[in-house]
């Protein structure tokens, strides 16, 4: 079997390229990254205290913002020191400007400035040199709503408990049956979340590879290697030695961001990082991954070996390969829908499309389970499609890869098929 | 097996253009072939469908007594007109795959390269990538490959082309001690002098034609019985009028004529020494580079 020194040549030009292992490496940190930072910038904010000064107009709002601004840090201080002055009339201007001069000479980090009118526009002022926190201001803001509508309800003669318990809001959690009959707990922005990451490394995995395919023939055309194979292995062996062998290199990667994706998803699961709870991803995730890479990669490989076995140069390449990326996007951009009705006819008649199948598949198995009948259908029509793409692929390349020159017509390429036949 | 390469009939055509067009000869076992002929008289097109590289579009080609479709090509060894090797891998291991590919395992290619190597005063240069070889280093390494597994048969499309003169010498040593281990050598060139030296059986092709073919005394002995070459001070053309004269080839300084059957050369000497001074003048046997001028140009 000669086959296999055409796959262990391949395999391994390919997972030693720097690149292969600048990516490999990479990916998951990039990846680990882009979730862990967010939860890190969380875990680690400074223990700050917040010099605090309010200057109440109204001299009724003040005392009760200061209280409930309660909040406490790590080590139990508080995180907010606030003093509040009642400044009614026209001293609340001159109180005002007066604070705002010890916020310039460092004395306090924020002033809140609230004039007698805040009853009426509900508008009230938050003055300060450094402290843009974003979270500081949004919890400012609902402790003086609260403050203000107490005070409203307070003067209308209404008891403002009664009214917050009377119109306390509702909150839906989705619960997903999955095919087992078990109650999943949902998030919809973890699943576009998951299904983004998901479709993202499919896409580019089937990408990459299907053009490092294509990059290889024409190269090997070019120094005329392959003159060479050819006076040792069959045309038929020396395709699939190189499906084999890059395909292989493919899956050694994916199977490495596998298996780290399984440990942090089980990392994640184990509640250690409280923030992540919510990306729930089951391990039979990535198991569908890496089938939908080694069905997809199939397919997608005959037809970029297509294109490298008609093309000299990779300028000529590019333009015929735009053939195969072009389609392969259209699933990437009907995530959005597909994710809103993921069991609706469009999802369902795309994951039949061979050519869209992996992508859109995969989407909807780690949205929903799709009946097992679905997904073996769609794995089938894939099959099939790879077996009439790996013969076209294979007739084209007996006659194309020792055709130097320039690209075949399309009347050449059926009398190429018919020649090989 | 009765030939080393029967090829009958086949015809090779390139959309309107025909590159082998009707080409029929053999090669005898055991033999050095020449198979000679200007660019593009289809040389590498007969070579690479000898391969199984392309495929004929009619006519029928054998070798090693196989139909080209079942040959076990792990008994040829391909030299390509055209110089491929994986730029990027390390010199031993593009060699040591080459020989895996033709039925060698790892171990045995391996100590193959490098004694191969080594001979070619390459052994310095194993372990480092191919491409920082220069070309006549890569045209060596490309030659081992060819014959590192040992084959029966050898084809070589213009083995000589690009070398130097030394590494030429090289090669053509290392064809002539195959040769005589009883191995068949087939090769393509338009470098008469090295077919002269080399060869023993000659296959002229012109326009994807067979112009002559045979042995090279045959050949040599139907053309030989009447040639005339002269050394002569001045120019020597007007000696094409003399009626003794079939042909006359100019090569400056010396004059190849060839004679009508039954002419006297000394009648050509005599008709020289009246108008120029002669060097020398010997009735010889044309060298197959003047056969292959003269057949090639015959043809237009």
């Amino acid at each position: 079997m000669k086959v296999r020194h055409i796959i262990r040549r391949e395999y391994l030009a390919n997972v030693r390229r720097k690149s292969f292992i600048v990516s490999t490496i990479l990916v998951p940190v990039l990846m680990l990254a882009f979730f862990v930072i967010p939860v890190l910038f969380a875990v680690l904010e400074p223990a700050k205290t917040y010099r605090v000064a309010v200057v109440d107009q109204t001299g009724e709002i003040g005392d009760g913002f200061a209280a409930a601004l309660d909040d406490t840090l790590k080590d139990g201080a508080r995180k907010y020191l606030v003093e509040s002055t009642a400044a009614p009339g026209d001293r609340f201007e001159a109180e005002r400007q007066a604070r705002v001069a010890d916020l310039n000479r460092g004395r306090l980090d924020i002033v809140i400035a609230i004039p007698s009118s805040i009853m009426q526009d509900g508008k009230a002022r938050y003055i300060t040199r450094e402290e843009r926190n974003l979270n500081v201001l949004e919890r400012f803001e609902s402790v003086l709503t609260e403050a203000v509508v107490r005070q409203r309800l307070g003067d209308a003669g209404i008891d403002y408990s009664h009214v917050a318990a009377l119109t306390k809001g509702v909150k839906l959690d989705m619960q997903q049956l999955t095919n087992a009959g078990d109650v999943e707990e949902k998030s919809f922005l973890a699943d576009y979340g998951v299904v983004f990451l998901f479709t993202m490394i499919l896409y580019s995995a089937l990408l990459s590879w299907g053009m490092t395919i294509a990059k290889s023939i024409i190269e090997e055309k070019g120094s005329r290697v392959i003159e060479v194979l050819l006076s040792a292995v069959s045309p038929r062996d020396l395709m699939l030695g190189k499906l084999v062998g890059v395909g292989l290199a493919g899956l050694t990667q994916l199977g490495v961001w596998a298996l780290m994706g399984i440990a942090f998803a089980v990392y994640a699961s184990m509640g250690l990082v409280a923030q992540l709870s919510s990306f729930h991803i089951a391990p039979s995730v990535f198991v569908y991954l890496i089938a939908f890479f080694v069905l997809g990669f199939m397919l997608f490989s005959a037809l970029f070996m297509t294109v490298g076995a008609m093309c000299t140069t990779d300028q000529d390449a590019q333009q015929l390969q735009a053939l195969i990326t072009l389609p392969m996007i259209i699933p990437i951009l009907c995530l959005m829908l597909l994710i809103q009705d993921p069991a609706g006819p469009l999802a369902v008649g795309l994951s039949m499309v061979p050519m869209f199948a992996p992508i859109i598949m995969l989407a909807r198995i780690i949205i929903l389970r799709p009946p097992a009948w679905q997904i073996a259908l769609s794995m089938a029509l894939i099959v099939g499609s790879t077996y009439l793409a790996i013969s076209f692929a294979a007739r084209i390349f007996r006659v194309g890869i020792l055709m130097y020159g320039k690209r075949p017509s399309l009347r050449e390429l059926v009398h190429w098929y018919r020649r090989a036949g | 097996m009765e030939h080393a390469i029967d090829i009958q009939g086949v015809v090779k055509r390139y959309g309107d253009f025909t590159a082998v067009d009707h080409l029929s000869f053999t090669v005898p076992p055991g033999s050095i072939f020449g198979l000679l002929g200007p660019n593009g008289a289809g040389k590498s097109s007969t070579i690479r469908m000898m391969m199984r590289i392309m495929l004929p579009d009619e006519g029928t080609v054998a070798v090693l007594g196989s139909d080209i479709d079942h040959v076990n090509l792990d008994r040829v060894g391909y030299l390509p007109e055209e110089r491929g090797l994986y730029k990027k891998m390390k010199v031993v291991d593009v060699l040591a795959f080459f020989g895996e590919i033709k039925g060698l395992d790892r171990r045995d290619a391996q100590r193959r390269a490098h004694t191969w190597l080594d001979r070619m005063g390459l052994g310095d240069r194993a372990l480092g990538p191919v491409e920082d070889l220069s070309k006549g280093m890569q045209q060596k390494v490309q030659f081992v490959a060819t014959i590192l597994h040992e084959p029966e048969l050898l084809i070589l499309d213009e083995p000589f082309a690009g070398l130097d003169p030394v590494n030429a010498s090289v090669i053509k040593d290392i064809i002539l001690e195959y040769h005589r281990s009883g191995h068949t050598v087939v090769f393509s060139t338009h470098m008469m002098d090295q077919v002269e030296k080399l060869c023993d059986q000659i296959c002229l092709i012109n326009r994807g034609r067979v112009v002559l073919s045979g042995t090279l005394a045959e050949v040599k002995r139907e053309y030989g019985r009447n040639g005339v070459a002269l050394r002569v001070v001045g120019d020597g053309s007007f000696l094409r009028n003399l009626p003794e004269v079939a042909t006359l080839q100019d090569n400056g300084n010396e004059l190849f004529l060839r004679l009508h059957d039954g002419a006297d050369p000394g009648r050509v000497l005599d008709a020289a020494r009246a108008k120029l001074e002669v060097t020398r003048f010997e009735v010889a046997e044309p060298s197959i580079h003047d056969i292959f001028i003269e057949r090639v140009s015959e043809a237009g």
